[in-house]
Formats: C-alpha cells, structure tokens, sequence
C-alpha cells in the first residue's frame, strides 16, 4: 500500500511537527505582535513582521467547524484505501479566522442522522446531522508514521450553557 | 470620476483571433498548435508576422498532478513563441521588442491587462495575446508525491488537496448558509452546455446536457460533482490588440478595452484555502476597481461572461458583480433568468464558458465578448449588444475585463 505524503519539517515548522508527534497542537505565535499564525508566512500575517521570531504555543485544540467537503476521488497517493473522507474547514477557539483544514475522523457518517454515530455527537438533537456549520470539533491526530502525527478533528459534543466544554 | 479613472480607455482595441479546436487530446504538441493559432489570429487581424512587436500570454500549466512541465508540450511561455514566430531568415533585430507573461492567478484578464498597458504605452504597436492549455496522459491532478514540503506541508499529509477540494468547501459553505441546494446549480450546467453545443470548435459541440444527466453524475468532492467542473483538454485562443487608431484600418470591426481589474486578498490562508467571505469580501472590491477602470457601471453590461471553470464560481460572480444580492444567486439562475434565447435574461454564458467548451480558463468568455461586440459571432450572433464582461477565476484572486463596441472616454 503506497504511504501517505509526509510532511518535510522546515527551520520554521519543525516545532510544530515535533509538537504533533507527542500529539499536542502547537501554534505560532508572533513574538512581535501576538497573534497566531497559520501557515506560519516568513512575514507575520498579521503584523507584518519580517522577524515573527515565531514561539509555538499549545492551543486548546477546539474550534467550530466552518465547512466541510467529502473527497471521493485523492490525487494524492495513500489516501484512495482512505475514500470517502471528509475534511473540515476549522476556525481554532484561540482566535478569530485561525483556519485549520484537516480530516474529519468521525467519516461521512457524521453528514447523516445521529443514530449513525456513537458518543458524545450522537447526544445532540434528533434529525439534524451533528455535521454543520458551527459544529464544535477538537484536534485528534493520525499516527501515520513512526514519529509523525498529521493533526485532525474529531466532533465534539456542544458545551451546555456555564459548562466548560 | 476623478484619480483612478483608467487612462487607456477605449485607447487599446481587439481586432482579431483564432480558435483552434478544442480536444481532449490533439495528438500534435501544443507548441505546434500555439504557432499555427497564432499566425492564424495575426492573418485574421490583417496583420502580418513582422507586425508583431508584442507577444503576451499566461504559460502556467494549471495541474496539481505531477506531471513535467516542458515547454511547447504542456506549456506555451511568451518566449517561446516568440522565437518561432517570425519567418524564416529573420534576426535578432526583428524580434518582437515586449515579451512577457502574466505569473498570476485570473490569468486571462491578467495577460490581456499587460497587453493593454503594453500598447497604451508604446512599448509594442501590435501585441499577440494567446493561452495554450494542455491535458496531459493520466489523470490531470494525480501526484505522486511522497514528501510534502514548503507550503504542502500544511495540507497535503491532512489529504487536502488540489482544486476539487478546494472549491468543495466554498461550496459547502454557500449552500448551507444560503440553504440552497445543489440541484439548483443544473440551471447552470444546462446553459453552458446548451450554448457549448452550438459552439463548433467546443469539445462539447453537439452534445448539450440535461438536468437529469448533471444530477445523476457521480460526486468528486460533495457537493461538487463530474459536471461542476470543467474537463481538461488541449487547446489554444489567440488575440490580436493594437492601438484605436490602427484599429480603425484594419478588416473587422474593432472590440475596445474599457477596463479590467484584479482582485487579491489581503488575508493570509493555507494554500487552495478559499473561504466564501474571502471570495465576496475581496470580490465586492474587485468589482469596485472593475467598475472604475472601466467607467462602465453594472446596469450597462449587456453580456456577463461569468467564470465557470468550476460551477459555483458563477453564483460568486453574480453576486460580486451586483447582479443579485449575495446568497440570492442560486435563486436568480432559475426559470430562464440566464437563458441566452430569452431577450430578457442575463446571458451569462452565452459562449459555453469553460464547462460548455472545456478547461481553457476564461479564453470563452473573452472569446464571446469579443465575437458579439464585432458582430462576428454568425448563426449566435445577439442583436443590440454593446458592452460585454469577461470573468476569469475567482472574484476573490481572478479579474475580468470590461469591453465595448464604441471606445469609452
């Protein structure tokens, strides 16, 4: 079975592929201006910044979901065993528009009714898909090779008012 | 209008062009292709070789597969062309004098832009514009990569990849915030098949396509199906633009250049990540500069030639453009309301698009613009139309390029 791309850690993401692989979320932050930044650009998105001196910080690794898409056909070797898979388009809790996209563990299953699913997902309302728009995730990882996790996102259940999700 | 207003307004006119086939496979190098369309569109314009002074085009080769870029096989760049264009015998003092290529995305209004400026300028008298576009053996995005470095590395290993995936999620977002549904989109697919049918050099002349048929394809990337997006094929466009006055000696009437604009976001994302405010924020501020550069307002546009390489695009430009309001276009293609046999509907695709010709980026809405303003189109000739639009890509990162029938001021 041919392997998944694997990604190349470089001078400025190395931590964060190190992070991964103890399966911890591990953003860049600008040590100019503060905020995240994902990718990290050689030049703070945010500030400008061409010295973002980037720290990577672990984040809670929970966000809301701001779309989606199902792959059914993947240009890209090692992941045809893995069709249909649903990639999720996340907005991380840390700050506003910190977009993330990764795979959606919980499969297709989670486009359908929530008798399709087990755990926390399937506790919310019946008939609607526990797939939508505003849907709260957390970061999972894949364990794709020896010493590299690839971050992803599993459904999480949606927080009842005052409780920490 | 006072600061930003365009100076080579209806300066810089389209005088002529060539079409070549459009195949799934030509069986001849696009390089041979590209001279051959080439001289044809310098002999339609009345002009010879040695006119030329000007060659500009947009080379990229828009694969996420790994296949090698070679030029003349898969790829035309300006020089290429360049150096081939002239007859036998000619030295390096016969060489067109402006040479350069468009490295951006909206690749078509991108070039033709150059071309202007190039005119406008003096920099060249007589500028060829051409794009050649090329469908390689194997599957047009299948790569083969087992290491994904630089920016992949944020989204090929998670098994984000390639175009499908990237309009998927735009998609997903438009529907389920607007609660459209896909089904809404076979009005569009209908049109540009119904209009590419019509189209001889169209890889889909004769072959018009029913809602039942887009409903019933299988999905590549939910929500977006086999017929969402354009197919690849081997093809090539060529233009001739001179200067309003040369124009006026030339054989066919000439089609002005009133305009064009960009858009380019100021918001730093992963690659291919296109989120849908993204494409209608900077969209609304493409078509601002749009309608400034060209001192053409919406209410004047006669012919939209909205981009469709991928379908969803051309809600994005309907409502970028002011056509609709934002999360209404789904609704406004219905009932007729973009059938280009109905005088009173907006014909957004009254030249095929990409999906009613094939993958040759916005060289069909430029082509139809162009045929309808010199009053060239034949049997689709439209009566009355005198300003047309012509879109490439996204609203968000692509452009479009106003022309006209008579040289704005």
């Amino acid at each position: 079975m041919t392997a998944r791309p694997l990604p190349v850690p470089d001078e400025i993401s190395a931590p964060y592929w190190a992070a991964a692989a103890g399966h911890v979320l591990a953003i860049a932050r600008c040590a100019r201006c503060g905020s995240f930044a994902l990718p990290p650009d050689q030049a703070c998105p945010h500030c400008r910044s061409t010295d973002p001196d980037y720290a990577f910080e672990p984040v809670s690794g929970r966000g809301t979901v701001r779309s989606w898409t199902v792959i059914r056909q993947s240009g890209l070797p090692g992941f045809a065993s893995e069709v249909p898979f649903v990639l999720v388009d996340v907005e991380l809790a840390e700050q506003p528009e910190l977009r993330m996209i990764g795979r959606l563990l919980d499969g297709p299953a989670a486009l359908e009714g929530p008798a399709a699913l087990e755990g926390p997902a399937a506790l919310d309302g019946p008939g609607e898909p526990p797939l939508r728009l505003g849907a709260p995730v957390r970061v999972g990882f894949e364990d794709v090779a020896p010493g590299v996790a690839i971050p992803a996102f599993t459904l999480a259940a949606a927080a009842r008012p005052g409780e920490e999700p | 209008m006072t600061g930003r207003g365009f100076t080579a307004r209806g300066k810089v006119a389209v005088v002529g062009y060539a079409q070549s086939a459009i195949q799934r496979h030509a069986g001849r190098p696009l390089g041979a292709i590209t001279l051959e369309t080439a001289r044809a569109a310098i002999a339609d314009a009345g002009l010879t070789n040695a006119d030329i002074d000007g060659v500009v085009t947009s080379a990229l080769f828009p694969t996420a597969g790994s296949h090698d870029v070679q030029d003349g096989v898969s790829s035309v760049p300006a020089t290429w062309l360049a150096e081939r264009l002239r007859g036998a015998g000619a030295g390096a003092g016969d060489a067109p004098r402006y040479v350069a290529g468009f490295h951006g995305i909206g690749q078509i209004p991108g070039m033709v832009g150059m071309a202007v400026n190039a005119v406008a300028s003096g920099a060249a008298d007589n500028v060829l514009v051409y794009r050649a576009l090329h469908n390689p053996p194997g599957k047009y995005h299948a790569n083969t990569m087992e290491r994904a470095a630089g920016p992949a590395q944020w989204t090929a290993p998670q098994g984000f990849f390639g175009p499908l995936a990237m309009i998927g999620l735009p998609y997903t977002e438009y529907l389920q915030r607007y609660g459209a549904r896909r089904e809404a989109m076979a009005a569009v697919l209908v049109e540009a098949r119904k209009n590419g049918a019509r189209i001889p050099w169209s890889h889909w002349y004769k072959r018009p396509l029913t809602a039942a048929e887009y409903l019933a394809a299988p999905m590549i990337s939910d929500p977006v199906c086999r017929y969402d997006c354009d197919i690849p094929v081997d093809g090539v466009a060529a233009f001739v633009l001179t200067s309003a006055e040369r124009a006026a000696d030339l054989p066919h009437r000439p089609v002005y250049v009133a305009g064009y604009a960009s858009g380019l976001p100021a918001t730093r994302r992963l690659p291919l990540h296109w989120p849908l405010d993204d494409i209608m924020d900077v969209g609304a501020e493409t078509a601002r500069r749009l309608w400034e550069s060209s001192g053409v307002g919406p209410d004047e546009v006669d012919l939209p030639q909205l981009y469709d390489g991928f379908s969803p695009f051309v809600y994005f430009w309907l409502e970028a453009l002011g056509f609709c309001p934002r999360g209404e276009a789904h609704r406004f293609v219905q009932d007729g309301r973009i059938d280009s046999d109905r005088p009173d509907a907006l014909p957004v695709l009254s030249g095929g698009g990409a999906l009613g010709n094939g993958r040759m980026h916005g060289i069909p809405q430029m082509l139809e613009c162009y045929l309808q303003l010199s009053g060239r189109a034949g049997d689709r000739q439209r009566v009355g139309a005198t300003v047309g639009l012509a879109c490439h890509s996204s609203p968000h990162y692509g452009g479009a390029v106003v022309y006209t029938a008579e040289p704005r001021r």
